[in-house]
């Protein structure tokens, strides 16, 4: 074990200690019929990225080198992004657990589901990847450095509330990302691009829902102080996280951005499974325009961001 | 996101490097059943059974589901520390599905307390929690201390691999129809999460140093002695009777009898000396040697 996995794991040690579990009354009953309809959907939502994509179909010898080539980068850059949802969604689940044991078996329902969508969402990503040419392992250090956020971490975080976690990752993250992966979806062309984006979306529509349904049924409840610390923790996820290149590489530092840059405007332009800026800076403006506008129906607010590359929104 | 610690997250390899785990993983992806609509609950009629065997069935179906809750609860803890010290893609990828099929045996299970007349949700003596409530898997999966393999050792090789013992033993035995498909399916997946625990420990044997194997001989003398012979599967085996009341020790044995799941004590004095015994011979050849154990019911085993 490395030092840097030891001193994460003592931090995880840590933050449990600090939990006091009361696992009785384990009740299972639905409180939350929209939570509880979604973790059935996922049930019966069952895919297979090996099988359910039609591989054999895919003729990558149809594009031309350069095209494979930035395409491969695309999609090895979308596994490095689905990745944390593997970590980030089973530290969300534990975290419920160790709430309380009487509480919220719809979300731990929906959530002992989620990674293993996360992980097949990553494998689609792979081998796609790995059908345009190979995946890529290793990110340049800037887009590493944006993509390795402790979501896990904040998850198990006592001092930062359920509402404020789901809130920051799953309101606007997961919302941010089922957009663009809807965008996406709306300017590919090639068929296998097209279906694994398809899948993918669909997951990821139940993902968001799940964080809102949450909101709504845990929101009304939440003192000022309650409400203030979700809107810290939406603001800290959107200047921090999402307009430092998370999720979007005309983000990143700006000697950071290409290659990948160049890689998304080819993917794009042959209707590989990407948008060009100009569409992803639509699907940012408009995801944080919806996403204030949700969370100001519990009187919390998402300040607008002034931003070089966003501009007002 | 400052007070956090970064992972050394990259290069994040996924291709598979364990073949057989991998293929765990692709064979999971393909066996999915839904608790509500997979088991022919029609055929359940809890009308036709006495009450006595009702309340016996509520029971064992109630503390299987606080068991399989553990697996949602605690168990997922590995996968975390899998990605922080970047274990291969297999492991990642086969937990998350291990985590997802845990999910539906605790929602069956509670499904088949309720339609049986409803499940309870603790124990009926408070105390007995703490026999039933935890197997310290997560508590484990987070201490630096305890390796890996200790942990593997213990959860799959011991405390599933006896679960499944006593499914396989008795499975024949559930003659209803919506208690025996729910046996059967639970134990199609479990035989994966055993093979995952087993395949791992055989491809890490060859690097095992003593220190590993005193933490293996460990976990899993603990896991037995503290946990299974406490009464977390099986309230009959809790040494000294523990604190669990005399409905709740015989829930087991009435409900077996009926054909409603669970075991009967003779069942469970041929299958836990066969199962460690077994154990012990398939741990030997890494070099571990389990103690043996003494048992008021069981005897020396």
């Amino acid at each position: 074990m490395s030092e840097t996995s030891d001193r994460l794991l003592r931090g995880y040690q840590a933050q449990e200690k600090r939990f006091r579990e009361r696992r009785f009354p384990l009740r299972f009953t639905t409180e939350s019929p929209v939570v509880r309809e979604l973790y059935r959907q996922a049930k019966g939502m069952r895919w297979n990225p090996e099988t359910d994509v039609g591989w054999s179909r895919f003729d990558a010898a149809a594009y031309p080198e350069p095209v494979r080539e930035a395409a491969r980068l695309v999609w090895s850059r979308r596994a490095w992004g689905t990745y944390p949802g593997l970590g980030e969604n089973t530290a969300l689940l534990i975290r419920f657990c160790l709430e309380s044991g009487a509480a919220g078996m719809d979300a731990k329902l929906f959530l002992s589901f989620r990674p293993a969508e996360e992980a097949k969402h990553l494998e689609a990503c792979f081998l796609f990847a790995r059908a345009l040419g190979g995946y890529e392992s290793t990110p340049a250090e800037a887009v590493a450095r944006a993509s390795n956020q402790p979501f896990a971490q904040m998850a198990l975080d006592p001092d930062v509330s359920v509402e404020a976690v789901v809130a920051a990752l799953g309101g606007l993250d997961d919302q941010l990302d089922l957009n663009l992966c809807l965008s996406h979806l709306q300017q590919s062309r090639d068929e296998t691009a097209r279906q694994i984006l398809r899948l993918i979306a669909a997951d990821k529509e139940r993902h968001a829902l799940f964080a809102w349904a949450l909101l709504a049924d845990r929101m009304p409840a939440l003192d000022a102080g309650g409400r203030a610390d979700v809107g810290r923790a939406v603001r800290d996820m959107l200047e921090r996280v999402i307009l430092v290149g998370y999720r979007n590489s005309w983000l990143l530092p700006a000697e950071a951005r290409e290659p990948l840059l160049a890689a998304e405007a080819l993917t794009a332009r042959h209707g590989l499974g990407a948008s060009t800026v100009a569409q992803e800076k639509a699907v940012v403006r408009a995801t944080l325009a919806q996403v204030r506008d949700r969370l100001a129906m519990w009187d919390v607010a998402l300040p607008v961001v002034d931003h070089p590359e966003l501009g007002r929104a | 996101m400052s007070p956090y610690l970064a992972e050394t997250r990259y290069p994040l390899e996924l291709a598979p490097a364990m073949p057989d785990v991998w293929e765990l993983w692709q064979r999971a992806k393909t066996l999915p059943w839904d608790p509500e609509t997979d088991i022919p609950w029609e055929e359940l009629h809890p009308e036709r059974y006495p009450e006595e065997q009702i309340m016996a069935a509520r029971l064992h179906w109630s503390r299987r589901t606080w068991g399989e809750y553990g697996a949602i609860s605690e168990s997922p803890a590995l996968l975390l520390r899998f990605c922080l010290e970047n274990r291969l893609p297999d492991l990642r990828f086969f937990f998350t599905m291990r985590t997802q099929e845990e999910g539906r045996h605790a929602e069956a299970s509670w499904l088949m307390a309720e339609r049986l007349g409803g499940y309870f949700p603790q124990p009926q003596n408070p105390p007995t929690a703490s026999a039933v409530g935890t197997h310290g898997v997560r508590r484990m999966a987070f201490d630096p201390d305890t390796s890996l393999e200790g942990i593997f050792a213990s959860l799959v090789c011991a405390a599933e691999e006896i679960l499944i013992d006593a499914f396989k033993a008795t499975v024949h035995k559930a003659t209803n129809p919506a208690v025996r498909r729910l046996m059967e399916l639970i134990l199609r997946d479990e035989v994966r999460h055993i093979a995952f625990g087993w395949q791992c420990l055989d491809a890490w044997a060859p690097s095992f140093t003593p220190e590993t194997v005193q933490n293996i001989e460990r976990a899993v003398t603990q896991m037995i002695q503290n946990v299974e012979f406490n009464g977390y599967r099986n309230l009959w085996l809790a040494i000294e009777g523990g604190t669990a009341t005399p409905l709740e020790i015989d829930a087991d044995r009435v409900a077996c009898e009926a054909g409603l799941g669970g075991t009967t004590p003779e069942d469970e004095m041929r299958i836990v000396p066969q199962f460690i015994k077994k154990i012990r011979a398939r741990m030997a050849p890494w070099g571990v040697e389990l103690p043996m154990f003494d048992h008021p019911k069981l005897g020396k085993v």
